[in-house]
């Protein structure tokens, strides 16, 4: 076909073609259709002249434009699809590539700690079909003490570092005493008030000691209350539901064992050992457990007699046991936090690690 | 309590038991043993050596040069500076390379020395030296014949007193308040009986009965206080005071007690083996009106024997001998008549009185003695008379020249407190969770045996279990508590456990709780906001700093520390206290809280119980000064936490997200006289309430949303170069609750594509965005879809006084695909409607 066209065509198809084989981008490619293709460029100037030619020339004149026009568009459509297959074989290329450079950083927020503990326990609580219950943190002393089984002068008092409290200075009377609540056991008083047995509550919350604060000690602290009253409820169902709830929060069999403990408001009273779950071999001793190869877990028992009879409740047909998990304990032994402080401390550089 | 494992073992023999078998045992079943430690370790390191000679040193005429043979090679050369060390003793020698302890808690390691140019190949040992006690005026003679006991030359001196595991005596600590309900347990005998019924020994008897007594006059006990039930005055003569023997004096020192003098030590070895607090006067100083036990007249003041001046009240109880307190009651004794070195005849208190008077008076004057301690756990009033008895034959032992020159008085109106308790087995075994197989009867009735109770009926449903006095003042009174003494001796950890079969029902929903869960989740997750858990505590210089220092309070009487009386009214102030050291941490803070809040001002119920009020507070703060131009308003923390709040209540599902022209949430600046808390910012603050169909404020306030006030700001230092662009936000938990719910509802895609077309007004800047807004909806006839303020300018290229504002809109119709002419519709009603803004449309 080329053979066939005039000399001053054949020259434009050779510009072209030179100038679309040296192409290696897009807009170059343009630039020649422009020349050559579009509105103003070297076809349409062919096409235009062709009216000033004698007419036996117009034919051929017509038909080399359009073979031209044509030869060009099928240069460029060549050499486009030979481009875009050379971008995606360069596509393809790994050169250069550092996987170790960082992703790209965005904001994120944080639960605190505590918050994700409790909702663990809690779930685990619900899956058994307790109630979340929830009571004051500002007290009276009704609640915190004498429902409980801890009237005025009982030196049980003394362990429970109690901040009193006043309001413009004013005497309230002694059973109204308003105090910041020393346990979550306050809300067994107020959940039996409440609701008819049998019930299962826990009850998670803040609790208040006046204490002197160091690494291990917060006068604020967290705990989760556990009261369940029904007929025929016995001290093994109290091992089994601390058993049964242990497993589920560390996710293995951890040994446990009840030993007597002193809390008015119950008896018998127990304290709950666990075996420590991070002794390289259960009971050797680590630094969590202080070498004794146990972590003291939770205060529990039988409810008192008196506190039951306190709420109205017969204990001929009922019987009931409570527990006291010690939520702030739970959280730092969870995540090897060494400093309590840390937890009500308010520092970004603490919570947003959760 | 630090019981001492040899003075256990003078009430119940500790063969083959260890120090730690006994403290895993008691654990088990009696009381938290909280250490096991040696007692005056060095002994199992010094060894005994027998002094050959003594010769004066040459150059010191203090110092002497001993040999002493230590069983092994030569004969050991020590210079030696302690007057009574002489040939013939068998002595504590501390060999080269023995630790010994440094008095201060440390060790320090003998070695081979010089002294004043003569060698010394080790180092005799005092008592002190070896942690027993003060004594230092010369060395430890030990206390055994040499003649017989050659074969214990070299051995290390705790083995040849007759070591337990390697030490003289071990020191067993209990936990204080496993011991709150157990009175008889203060004491070693106590604590024997409890091993004794553990290990199924018997106990050693003691002593229960006086001795004879001569017939002189006894003296006068006269009991006028309700607190006291029981007063016993003993009389005895012959005394010689001095130094307790060696044994007691190392007993004391395991159990915690300094050895002062023989009659001291006594008093107190009684103390803590029978657990009854005991005083001993010098009767030579009391008048001869003998003793009246009464209450304290009004400020009337007595000296106690640690000298200190003592203002008393009405609630206190006096001993006193001719009109003068002499003693304390129950607390500590008096200056005057305590016991001296020439004491030759004293009076022997042993009482019983009421525990909480002993309590309220050793609380109110800040005095907490063993004795008051003991008193106020409820003591068994025929303790006295038993601890009497068992003073008195110790004493004899000591010291067999003593007498009793008349019988003992005594008054006071006290009554055995021994009672009888209903005891079901088959409740036993309910309550424990064990069958009859586990625990059959016999085993339960020799249980309460061993532990001193008495059991009749044992062959009926229905057993009457005696409760010994030392027992029944407070501890046993209740089926319960012999379900737990049978527990306990069953060993509650060998209960086998059971699983709790209850009936399936939902639990019932506890919307709050589930409402700060969806809180949490939301800030935590997409908004990144860090949850944080602060103080109830206000501390009183951010109060100041924030204007709240006059806000009434609930107030902690015995705070933490100064400045920290106040408990919160809100969350806010506390997430604000910690913006300045976050900003200067990491530049910004993004901090939320859900918590709680107290109003005293308004109580409720039966007890007066001040208003609790649930909130999550919110602050953003970011360093840097705020931008003044309000074109910058969406990057300010205002804008970003107001954004913030917004998607929060639209999750609440306490509003909806608004469509053109409704918005979801309608927010309000508060007028001028209505309350805002001193700390926000009058001009830019906010409140917002879910809006109605017609998009109207409707329902509680949900959310307060302000900037700092500056002055504020400017106090908690975010000022200067520390400048920051601070915004907080309450969300009230008890509004959520009350305001209706919004759920979420399906919008259908729309079916036809809209047109888009951007509308700029030029509007006085004291038009609200909201008005433009509304104009731009009215204006689409219902066509409008969206409406987005995309530009917001105020400068030179509009006139004074003037702002620019553009919305990106969007046209859409259900039925139609929309075309130029409803284009040109739209823009000429919103051309109209600028005008009746006062603005006017911008065309360029
Ligand atoms: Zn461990």
């Amino acid at each position: 076909m080329e053979t066939t066209l005039q000399p001053e065509l054949h020259q434009h198809l050779q510009d072209a073609k030179a100038r679309i084989d040296a192409a290696t981008a897009a807009e170059e490619l343009r630039a020649v259709e422009r020349d050559y293709i579009d509105k103003g460029g070297v076809v349409a100037g062919l096409l235009a002249a062709i009216t000033t030619l004698p007419p036996e020339q117009r034919r051929d004149a017509g038909q080399g434009a359009n073979i031209l026009k044509g030869a060009v568009l099928k240069a460029l459509g060549d050499r486009k699809a030979e481009l875009e297959a050379m971008a995606i074989d360069a596509a393809r290329s790994g050169h250069g590539f550092d996987p170790s450079l960082p992703g790209t950083s965005i904001r994120r927020g944080s639960l605190h700690p505590v918050t994700r503990v409790t909702r663990e326990l809690e779930d685990i609580f619900s899956s058994m079909g307790y109630d979340i219950l929830d009571g004051p943190e500002v007290e009276i002393d009704v609640y915190n003490f004498e429902r409980l089984n801890i009237p005025g002068d009982h030196p049980a008092r003394d362990m429970h570092d109690t901040f009193w409290c006043e309001v413009n200075g004013a005497e309230r009377d002694s059973n109204m005493g308003l105090l910041l609540r020393t346990h979550t056991s306050c809300v067994q008083v107020r959940t039996m008030e409440r609701l008819q047995p049998p019930f299962r509550v826990v009850v998670p919350g803040r609790v208040f000691r006046q204490e002197t604060v160091d690494a291990s000690h917060e006068h604020t602290f967290h705990q989760m209350e556990g009261l369940v009253v029904g007929e025929g409820l016995t001290v093994g169902h109290l091992i089994g539901t601390m058993k049964t709830f242990l497993r589920e929060v560390f996710q293995k069999e951890i040994e446990v064992r009840l030993r007597p403990g002193y809390f008015p408001f119950v008896e018998p009273g127990f304290e709950l050992d666990a075996r420590c779950p991070f002794c390289a071999t259960p009971g050797a001793g680590c630094r969590v457990c202080k070498q004794t190869g146990w972590v003291e877990l939770c205060p529990c028992g039988m409810v008192h007699p008196a506190v039951l009879q306190m709420s109205g409740i017969d204990t001929e047909k009922y019987t009931g046991f409570a527990f006291g998990l010690g939520l702030s304990r739970l959280v730092m032994l969870r995540y090897e936090i060494d400093d309590i402080r840390h937890l009500m401390g308010g520092d970004t550089r603490f919570l947003s690690q959760f | 309590m630090f019981i001492s494992y040899s003075w256990l073992n003078r009430h119940v023999d500790l063969a083959g038991v260890s120090p730690h078998d006994l403290a895993r045992d008691l654990t088990l079943q009696t009381a938290e043993v909280e250490g096991v430690e040696p007692f005056a370790p060095a002994l199992a390191d010094v060894i005994v050596g027998h002094v050959l000679s003594r010769e004066a040193h040459p150059d010191a005429d203090k110092l002497g040069i001993t040999k002493v043979n230590v069983g092994s090679g030569e004969p050991l050369q020590i210079v030696c500076g302690a007057p009574n060390v002489g040939p013939g003793q068998l002595v504590a020698v501390a060999v080269i390379g023995t630790n010994l302890p440094d008095g201060n808690g440390g060790t320090f390691k003998i070695k081979k020395s010089k002294i004043r140019g003569v060698e010394s190949m080790g180092m005799i040992c005092s008592e002190r030296e070896l942690g027993l006690g003060d004594e230092h005026d010369g060395i430890w003679v030990l206390p055994f014949a040499p003649d017989d006991n050659g074969h214990l030359i070299g051995l290390p001196v705790a083995a040849a007193l007759g070591a337990t595991e390697g030490h003289y005596d071990w020191v067993i600590e209990i936990d204080n308040k496993s011991l709150t309900h157990r009175p008889d347990l203060w004491g070693h005998r106590g604590i024997a009986g409890e091993v004794a019924a553990i290990l199924g020994r018997d106990m050693r008897p003691i002593a229960t009965e006086l001795p004879a007594h001569g017939d002189a006059q006894s003296v006068p006990v006269h009991v006028e206080s309700k607190g006291c039930s029981r007063y016993i005055g003993i009389a005895i003569d012959g005394l010689k005071n001095g130094k307790a023997p060696e044994w007691m004096r190392h007993m004391l020192l395991a159990a915690g007690q300094r050895p002062i003098n023989l009659l001291v030590d006594i008093s107190n070895f009684v103390m803590l083996d029978v657990a009854q607090p005991n005083h001993l006067f010098d009767r030579t100083e009391l008048k001869a009106d003998g003793i009246l036990v009464r209450d304290a007249r009004e400020g009337e003041t007595m000296v106690t024997l640690d000298g200190e001046k003592r203002t008393l009240s009405t609630a206190d109880m006096l001993i006193t001998s001719g009109g003068e307190a002499v003693a304390l009651a129950g607390v500590m004794g008096g200056e005057a008549s305590k016991i001296g070195e020439s004491t030759t005849q004293m009076l022997l208190e042993v009482a019983t009185f009421a525990p909480a008077q002993i309590r309220r008076t050793s609380q109110r004057l800040g005095l907490r003695t063993d004795s008051s301690g003991r008193f106020e756990k409820h003591l068994d009033p025929t303790l006295p008379m038993k601890a009497a008895a068992h003073l008195v034959s110790l004493l004899a032992e000591l010291q067999p020249g003593i007498s009793l020159p008349s019988a003992p008085s005594e008054g006071g109106a006290w009554t055995d407190p021994a009672c009888d308790v209903r005891v079901r087995p088959n409740r036993v075994r309910a309550v424990l969770g064990l069958d009859a197989e586990l625990l059959p009867n016999q085993r339960m009735e020799d249980m309460l045996t061993s532990l001193g109770f008495g059991v009749s009926g044992a062959d009926t449903e229905s057993w009457t279990v005696r409760v010994p006095s030392a027992r029944a003042t407070k501890d046993v009174g209740l089926e319960e508590d012999l379900i737990e003494e049978i527990g306990r001796s069953y060993r509650y950890d060998n209960i086998p456990e059971q699983r709790v079969l209850a009936e399936i029902a939902p639990v019932p929903r506890d919307e709050r709780r589930n409402l700060a869960r969806r809180i949490q989740d939301r800030l935590s997750g997409s908004s990144a906001f860090d949850e944080v858990m602060t103080h109830s505590f206000l501390e009183g210089n951010l109060c100041e700093k924030l204007g709240i220092a006059m806000e009434p309070t609930i107030r902690a009487i015995n705070p933490v520390a100064e400045g920290y009386e106040r408990i919160r009214r809100s969350v806010v102030p506390s997430l604000l206290g910690l913006v300045p050291n976050n900003l200067q941490l990491r530049g910004e803070a993004y901090l939320y809280e859900v918590g709680k809040g107290y109003l005293p001002e308004v109580t409720q119920g039966e007890f007066q119980e001040p208003t609790e009020i649930h909130e999550v507070g919110l602050v953003l703060a970011r360093s840097g000064s705020v931008s003044v131009s309000v074109a910058d308003f969406a990057n300010t923390s205002l804008f970003l936490l107001k954004g913030t709040v917004e998607d929060l209540l639209y999750s609440l599902e306490r509003a909806r997200p608004g469509r053109a022209g409704i918005p979801g949430l309608v927010w309000v600046k508060p007028g001028e006289g209505e309350l805002i808390p001193p700390f926000a910012h009058r001009g830019r603050c906010m409140v917002a309430f879910a809006s109605d169909a017609k998009g109207n404020a409707t329902g509680p306030e949900l959310a307060f949303v302000s900037a700092i006030e500056p002055g504020v700001g400017a106090a908690l230092g975010l000022a200067g170069d520390s400048v920051a662009d601070v915004a907080f936000a309450s969300v009230s938990i008890d509004s959520l609750l009350s305001a209706p719910e919004k759920p979420v509802l399906h919008r259908p895609i729309p079916r036809f594509p809209g047109v888009k077309v951007d509308v700029a007004f030029a509007l006085g800047e004291d038009t609200l965005a909201s008005d433009a807004e509304a104009i731009i909806v009215q204006s689409g006839k219902g066509l409008v879809a969206d409406v987005q303020l995309f530009d917001l300018y105020q400068g030179e290229k509009v006139a004074k006084g003037m702002k620019s504002m553009a919305w990106h809109v969007l046209l859409q119709s259900d039925t139609k695909t929309l075309g130029d002419k409803d284009l040109h519709k739209f823009l000429t009603r919103v051309e109209g409607g600028a005008k009746r803004i006062g603005g006017e449309l911008r065309k360029d």
